[in-house]
């Protein structure tokens, strides 16, 4: 064995978390990103690694990566020219899309533009019908012209989609092939291969997506592929996907949209390893960065998946962990309305000028200076007095605000931060309460730099009773890379009513996605003892367009046995319609629409590290005053983190620092540092 | 009471609490629903009101024309029930003509919150189901001359006293409806969502104290109303008109005018449309809280987008429109298709503020809420069916760019339904979807583009309703922009001949040779067409949205420019 490196890639910094497996050993690193070649700042990390944490990279055997190279190009229109292949009468399709407009009241704002320009979008003769059959047959001379067509436009990447692909896909791969023969540079995305899945709209967008990241994405491994099989000789590499999981660089390139969300998702599953370690089952994520925070669920050790997003304003479905996002992040401006009432958010500072504590310039008011007009961030600054802070800046942009409202700056400042609590508390409803979940039943869990900081009013607002701060909240997606297993999807869409009599029908749809869940082990060289399936079913009420994920089997195989009979599949739908609803209907019908089946091939396996209490006292090293509430301060003791030992124990009011972020702990609550350093906080009774 | 002041900070942060409720109780009652009408197109809304029966907060995706429904039926139930409001009652209503409703197939209920004994608040929400009685499958179809015809009327009536379900009502309601099963389905999803809210405005009530969240209530609509009064202080003061002139009611074809006169006086508005059509015979009249809707709509859209609905945007706008015309419609007028005239009511104040505010307004938009009905008997399963469509059309062009291709507009934002769960679920084809070549009105920022669908029965004969508007009546450009296509249903036939039908088709045969042609009205252009960039003339031309022959009229490209006066 040897090293694994988890590198996460964000839009300000690149992380790494290196683990030695047969040790146990941890090593974290952190350098800026470079967005014009990513690669950079990764091997600038390693080299970071191997020189000041003696690594030696000769012995790391795996390097597994969230990359935003994708989703950044989207976001920045930089991806491929594509063309698309369609069925004649569609051709507008793509442009029209559900005929809805992004907000009802704006004249003026519109959903983006398609990415394949209409002079690039191409009919095909052809037609299949919805049980698959074929209506109008491809004809070698609708081929040809299609083929012709597109090598005309001279794009470097072609979406196919085609109605029904997704229960009979023969066309698809006919033109495919055909384009394949006689451009053989050209990327190619196939709906049915994408995500075969029924509704028209939302599979083609999400094909066109995919094949505007494909040369980008295609450019990109190849580069990292490059150097990194130099300074990285016996790894292999992963690309984590949004869904939580990693896939193949191969497989990445194939289906560059996959990585859509790959950093959130990362974190989420670094926030599933902190849960376990600390044994706690159930736990609302609250990552918070600079110019957003990012909500999740995580319910038994698993992050809560979902299908349908949007990504730069584009839908895209695909299994991704379900998060949702809030413009509340350190850099978050307040603001007056036209009402007169005040807001947070979602306009940030950003990097530059950033808050106005920063120095840089900055003028207006945020949540950052709030924080550090409160004494909640240390007056020396951020990043163990690397990054100075400027206390008499951070107060004086909050005078325009306090004055209008007659406040003092400090009443003002801890407005602010309630505001931005609010905000949070409204995206955890939604992934929580709206999902038929009791947050009250969930630990909240903050990481990113400015997460722990708001937890204790997050949580009070939700009847949450306890905080888990994990021991590096500012690479939580670094180290769920490392964690993570490899994953792939495997779906099938066919309506099937749940009756005894199509049982088999049901099984047979099922077990057949098990059967190219086997070829995919193989191909990735996963061991028996390492392989995972999951089968889920789309279900719904006859006569209803929702579909609900209801969870079948999870184990090492599924046979036809690990279904259920028609009672026992209804039984779970109604279950999980309970849950979401809060009723069912025992005598409707139900149908299932897609078989989803999840394949995980484990690549870790280590235990972390517990210590053992050493009945040591945690020794403060000074103490300022910090306002908890909006008009008196309290002297509270600050302390180091990293003096922190398994079993201590702090009263608050108290602030812990660490190098990347900061946590207090309020009058009246009580924290203490776990085996593996996690540290829990208890809300006091009052709370 | 005691004399509470709220700071905008706490102000704030229980507006955001009452804001989490409407808007979990509309997604409650979305998921919940059995009607296509809320689940997939979302033709519902949820809102909080006060125990005078206003407004307070509603669901941020509400549909702008329920705004003003939910104070009607408020206003019935106090007058009816003022004095026997009781802790667990849930009241239920639909009707235009003495419950405040806008048309029959949107029911709304409202239940009252009583917190340490005292009436606080009303939990209210409104759905579309997807029948409600009537002539015809879907309560929606044209060829109706008095309300009667078109569904259930429900006056304000208790379907629920303290808590106890009134099952005989229950029965009679359903009795009444096709499809009564997946209707029940309708009426507990609204129930439920109505306990949700109740349950959920007592736990911020409980946050934050009663008389707190009284005086947030009043503070939140005095602000609202403060914020749209000053954005009405920046239009310039004076008198601005304007008329169109609809197609006809699903009735007759005939020229039905529709005029306002807007004042502006500093902080106060005022719409006069004297001058519009008494009420017709067909079904296209609108009930004074829906033109309210549509007024208030239109102001939101132009000065705000971001303001609040409730109380504050009512009171703001004052509207004169004698009973008995169109846009007060008095008993027994029908008014299922109040939608084409709502959409027309935006127009209208459009174009009149379009001389005051000319860098906001937007050109005519396809003005409409083309419906497509095919209904028949599936041969594969011996039932029938009926599927209901409304298209969007072309989006006006705009100040600073060209109107949106193939959307919906203004009042309504409903989705497609997906050519492959249509063709899943009902015996149809859809040949093709795709927008009207040369539809969008030219401008130095055109128009939307129509949308075009072709459909057709597969093994059997289906027949096909319409209801179009905008057929006859382009929609109109502004500053020198051209009007847009008008909309067309054709019927193709075996012979591959295509004939134009009526505007508002009834009971078209279609066989599996034939084929219906739905085309939905694009939009008017902005501007004259001489100004038009290059660039983008170059764009249109590539993108083969427009013919050759429509850019060198439109444009003259090379050629003499004719001006249009």
């Amino acid at each position: 064995m040897g090293w694994t490196i988890g590198v996460d890639v964000g839009g300000t910094f690149t992380d790494f978390y290196a683990l030695n497996e047969d040790t146990g050993a941890m090593r974290v690193a952190k350098r800026p990103s470079t967005p014009d070649n990513p690669a950079h700042a990764i091997l600038a990390g390693l080299d970071e690694l191997a020189h000041q944490h003696d690594i030696d990279l000769a012995q790391v055997h795996r390097l597994s990566h969230g990359t935003t190279v994708g989703t950044n190009a989207l976001i920045q229109r930089r991806g491929g020219r594509v063309a698309l292949i369609t069925t004649r009468g569609f051709r507008d399709l793509l442009e029209i899309g559900r005929q809805t407009r992004p907000h009802m009241y704006n004249l003026y704002k519109d959903y983006p533009p398609p990415l394949v320009p209409r002079q690039h979008r191409f009919e095909l003769s052809e037609r299949i019908m919805a049980e698959g059959q074929v209506l109008q047959p491809l004809t070698p001379p609708a081929i040809a012209a299609a083929v012709a067509a597109i090598r005309d436009t001279n794009a470097d990447a072609c979406a196919v989609c085609l109605l029904f692909a997704y229960i009979n896909p023969e066309h698809e791969r006919t033109v495919a092939q055909a384009l394949r023969a006689a451009c053989p540079d050209l990327n190619l995305s196939l709906s049915s291969e994408v995500q075969p899945e029924f509704r028209e709209y939302e599979r083609f967008s999400t094909t066109v997506l995919n094949a505007y990241m494909q040369p980008i994405m295609a450019d990109y491994m190849a580069k990292l592929e490059t150097s990194l099989s130099e300074s990285l000789p016996a790894a292999t590499f992963g690309i984590n996907q949004s869904s939580g999981g990693l896939m193949s660089p191969d497989s990445a390139r194939r289906f560059p949209v996959r990585t859509a969300l790959s950093g959130p998702a990362a974190g989420a599953v670094g926030a599933v390893h902190v849960a376990r370690s600390a044994e706690r089952a159930n736990v609302i994520t609250l990552d918070m960065g600079g110019t957003s925070a990012d909500v999740a669920l995580i319910r038994d050790y698993r992050a809560d998946v979902s299908f349908n997003r949007e990504v730069a304003s584009f839908p895209i479905r695909l299994p991704m962990v379900d998060i949702e996002t809030v413009g509340a992040g350190g850099g978050s401006i307040a603001w007056f309305d036209r009402d007169g009432l005040l807001k947070v958010g979602p306009t940030s500072a950003g990097a530059d000028p950033g808050p106005a504590c920063y120095g840089r310039d900055g003028t207006d008011p945020t949540v950052t200076d709030a924080n550090l007009v409160l004494g909640r961030l240390s007056p020396d600054g951020l990043l163990g007095g690397a990054m100075a802070l400027n206390l008499g800046l951070a107060q004086r942009s909050f005078v325009p605000i306090a004055s209008r409202l007659g406040f003092s700056v400090e009443r003002t400042a801890h407005g602010v931060l309630g505001i931005t609590v609010a905000n949070m508390v409204r995206a955890i409803r939604t992934i929580s309460v709206e999902r038929g979940h009791d947050p009250r039943q969930f630990s909240l869990m903050p990481f990113g730099g400015a997460g722990p900081l708001h937890a204790r009013d997050v949580a009070a607002s939700l009847g949450i009773r306890e905080i888990l701060v994990p021991p590096a909240p500012g690479i939580v997606c670094a180290e769920g890379l490392i964690v993570s297993d490899l994953k792939e999807d495997f779906v099938v869409s066919h309506r099937t009513g749940i009756e005894d009599a199509n049982l088999r029908q049901i099984r047979e749809y099922a077990t057949g996605l098990s059967t190219n869940a086997m070829r995919w082990f193989d191909a990735e060289r996963i061991p028996p003892e390492g392989q995972n399936l999951e089968l889920s079913l789309d279900m719904r009420y006859v006569g209803q367009n929702f579909e609900l994920a209801v969870p079948i089997m999870s184990g090492a195989a599924l046979t036809p046995d690990s279904i259920p009979d028609a009672i026992g599949l209804r039984k779970r739908f109604f279950d999980v319609h309970e849950t979401a609803y809060g009723y069912h209907n025992p005598h409707d019908a139900v149908e299932i629409v897609n078989y989803r089946l999840t394949a995980r091939g484990r690549l870790h396996r280590f235990e972390i590290k517990k210590h053992k209490p050493n009945g040591v006292s945690p020794q403060p090293i000074g103490a300022r005053p910090v306002y908890f509430s909006p008009d008196a301060s309290v002297e509270s003791k600050v302390y180091e983190r990293s003096s922190l030992s398994a079993g201590q124990m702090i009263e608050g009011p108290a602030i812990i620092e660490q190098l990347d972020t900061t946590t207090p702990v309020y009058p009246g609550d009580h924290a203490s540092v776990d085996a593996v350093g996690n540290i829990l906080i208890s809300l006091s009774s009052e709370s | 009471m005691t004399d509470i002041k709220l700071d905008p900070i706490g102000l704030e942060i229980i507006f955001n609490g009452l804001r989490s409720v409407t808007d979990e109780t509309y997604v409650a009652l979305m998921k919940s629903a059995y009607s296509t009408n809320i689940k997939e197109r979302h033709d519902h809304s949820t809102a909080i009101m006060d125990p005078n029966g206003r407004l307070v907060v509603q669901a941020v995706e509400s549909l702008p024309i329920h705004i003003a429904s939910m104070s009607g039926l408020m206003t019935s139930l106090l007058d009816k029930y003022g004095h026997d409001i009781r802790e667990g009652d849930i009241f239920v209503a639909n009707d235009p003509h003495v419950a405040g409703g806008t048309h029959l197939p949107d029911v709304n209920m409202a239940m009252p919150v009583f917190i340490d004994g005292e009436l606080t608040a009303f939990m209210c929400n409104i759905a579309h189901h997807a029948d409600i009685g009537g002539m015809s499958p879907g309560s929606m179809a044209g060829g109706m001359s008095e309300i009667y015809q078109e569904g259930l009327r429900i006056p304000v009536i208790k379907l629920f006293r303290e808590g106890e379900l009134q099952q005989d009502i229950l029965d009679l309601l359903l009795l009444n409806v096709r499809v009564p099963l997946e209707r029940r389905g309708d009426y507990f999803a609204q129930i439920a969502a109505c306990r949700l809210g109740r349950r959920r405005l007592t736990e911020v009530v409980a946050t934050h104290s009663l008389p707190v969240v009284r005086t947030a209530f009043d503070e939140i609509i005095r602000r609202t109303e403060e914020r749209l009064r000053d954005a009405i202080n920046e239009i310039p003061d004076g008198v601005y008109e304007f008329e169109d002139v609809m197609d006809g009611d699903g009735l007759a074809t005939f020229d039905i005018p529709i005029r306002v006169r807007i004042t502006v006086e500093g902080r106060r508005i005022q719409f006069d449309f004297a001058g519009t059509s008494k009420q017709v015979p067909g079904n296209i009249n609108v009930t004074m809280n829906a033109t309210q809707a549509s007024v208030c709509y239109s102001l939101k859209a132009l000065l705000d987008p971001e303001l609040p609905s409730n109380q504050g945007v009512l009171d703001a706008a004052e509207i004169l429109a004698e009973k008995g015309t169109m846009l007060n419609g008095a008993f027994p007028a029908p008014v299922a298709a109040r939608a084409h005239t709502c959409q027309r009511i935006v127009d209208v104040v459009l174009g009149a503020l379009a001389q005051a505010l000319p860098d906001r307004v937007v050109a005519a938009a396809n003005g409409a809420n083309t419906t497509a009905v095919f209904a028949g008997v599936d041969p594969r399963s011996g039932d029938g069916y009926v599927y209901l469509e409304t298209l969007g059309g072309g989006m006006g062009a705009r100040p600073m760019k060209d109107g949106k291709d193939g959307v919906q507009v203004h009042i309504t934002n409903t989705s497609n339904l997906p050519v492959e769960a249509i063709e899943t679920e009902y015996p149809l084809l859809v040949e093709e979807y795709s927008l009207v070549p040369d539809s969008g009105g030219a401008g130095r920022y055109r128009g939307g583009a129509g949308l075009r669908r072709v459909v057709r029965p597969v093994d059997h004969d289906c027949s096909f309703n319409g209801v179009g508007e905008r057929f006859r009546h382009q929609p109109w450009g502004l500053f020198g922009g051209k009007a847009g296509a008008s909309g067309h249903f054709f019927l193709r036939e075996a012979t591959g001949k295509t004939r134009r039908l009526d505007d508002k088709p009834s009971d078209i045969v279609v066989t599996p040779k034939d084929a219906v042609i739905v085309e939905t009205p694009g939009a008017g252009g902005y501007g004259a067409p001489h100004e038009r960039d290059p660039e983008q003339l170059a764009d249109d031309a590539r993108s083969e949205k427009f013919s050759a022959d429509y850019m060198s009229t439109n444009y003259h490209q090379g050629k003499t420019k004719r001006q249009r006066t």
